[in-house]
């Protein structure tokens, strides 16, 4: 199960992360152009909540 | 040695062409020939919007399912074509539904066309293509927003053979569409294997809708295991077809990174950026791309952090994902969990060894 971890850039910008099948991870700021991040707009809509940001991020 | 002039062309006596268009850097497709796939290195892609090979991208928005990649079957004087396999068939696609291969060429790239203006420059579009099916394939050139569009159709007459397609195109003088000459997609092309009525229009003919092919074109989404092969893409001015355009592969590789800044290893120890150790566990990359980007990366995706390492004091070993930080079009910036060292020391970071497969892929920056 697909599984997004949020973050934030040292500028303050919203982003996530997420660890792939293959073991590979794809991490993206929200952006509307980048394609992961639609994906993940996507995977919101079905339902999903990702993992909060840690403490202090 | 003879030649001959043909209205806008000379053709030497061996067949081949120079089209009055331009003298070296005629053909405004990248990576026509299908050698570079940064992504994959020849691996096949089954997912919708998938890129088998730099620059072309897969699009699957049907029931069938596919599979695409670089593939070495090609015809005399090239090494690679983009192979697409059906691996589930849609026999009845819906009306909004479509498949096939897709191309945007930057605005930057197109405006000495003219198109959407009076002076709007003629184009020739030429390719190989080979399918397991015959008959008439259709695809289309479009503007960004897809308000203006062209469908061509070419025929494929011998199964499993590859074949030379020509299609010219006027340019489009007319309509409300608007033909970007920015760093957005100025053209994009299309080449169908299978779209609903929706986004299928009379060929040869601009008109103001988003048609990706033409009018009852074959559908190779529609039969288990079709195959279309497709190399040599060139899209050129002026009316006449002239040779493909090899550019030297560094050069390619080069056009391609201005849309996929990439790493891939290829030995132990391989350096990839400099990097600095932000507290004992989080190193701090700046990478950067060789070619400034389109625009600037927004995001990332890399091997596990245990195909990295970082190399200051004392190496160590990556031990979790590569997050992306932020970019300019010049240098990505991203942090990576690594082995504990000491805080504050400057190093490298490298592929892992012994040698292990790794690549960072900076991606937001396609059409």
């Amino acid at each position: 199960m697909k599984m997004y971890k949020l973050y934030k850039t040292p500028f303050g910008k919203d982003a996530a992360l997420t660890v792939n099948e293959d073991g590979s991870s794809t991490s993206f700021l929200f952006d509307e152009n980048n394609p992961d991040y639609q994906e993940y707009l996507k995977w919101l809509a079905e339902g999903n909540t990702p993992e909060p940001a840690d403490q202090g991020e | 040695m003879s030649v001959s002039y043909g209205g806008d062309s000379i053709v030497f006596a061996d067949g081949s062409v120079n089209s009055s268009g331009f003298i070296g850097h005629r053909n405004r497709i990248i990576n026509g020939a299908m050698m570079i796939d940064q992504r994959n290195a020849g691996t096949a892609v089954t997912t919708d919007g998938a890129y088998p090979v730099d620059r072309f991208q897969a699009y699957e928005d049907t029931d069938g399912t596919y599979s695409a990649q670089r593939d070495t079957t090609a015809p005399a004087g090239f090494v690679n074509s983009l192979k697409w396999t059906t691996t589930t068939a849609d026999s009845s696609l819906s009306a909004s539904q479509y498949s096939g291969i897709y191309h945007a060429i930057e605005g930057l790239n197109t405006a000495d066309l003219m198109w959407g203006t009076a002076n709007a420059q003629t184009v020739t579009l030429s390719f190989w293509v080979r399918s397991s099916l015959t008959g008439t394939f259709g695809g289309s050139l479009r503007n960004n927003v897809g308000n203006r569009s062209y469908p061509f159709t070419y025929t494929i007459s011998v199964a499993n053979t590859f074949e030379y397609k020509t299609v010219t195109i006027a340019g489009d003088t007319g309509g409300s569409g608007t033909w970007l000459t920015n760093n957005s997609a100025g053209i994009k092309l299309f080449f169908g294997l299978g779209v609903g009525s929706n986004f299928s229009g009379t060929a040869g003919a601009w008109a103001g809708n988003n048609y990706l092919s033409a009018t009852s074109a074959v559908s190779v989404i529609g039969t288990l295991n079709a195959t279309f092969y497709i190399t040599g893409v060139q899209l050129e001015r002026g009316s006449t077809a002239s040779s493909f355009e090899y550019r030297p592969y560094g050069t390619e590789l080069a056009l391609c990174q201005r849309y996929l800044p990439a790493f891939n290893a290829v030995a132990a120890s391989d350096p990839i950026c400099s990097a600095y150790m932000q507290s004992t566990t989080a190193m701090r990359a700046v990478f950067v791309h060789k070619v400034p980007t389109r625009v600037a990366p927004t995001g990332l995706t890399a091997t596990a952090g245990s195909t990295f390492q970082f190399s200051g004091t004392a190496g160590v070993n990556g031990s979790g994902s590569l997050s992306f930080l932020g970019a300019s079009t010049e240098v990505s910036w991203f942090v990576a969990t690594m082995g504990a060292t000491t805080a504050g020391v400057g190093g490298a970071f490298l592929s892992q060894s012994p040698f292990v497969a790794c690549q960072i892929l900076l991606t937001g920056c396609e059409i």
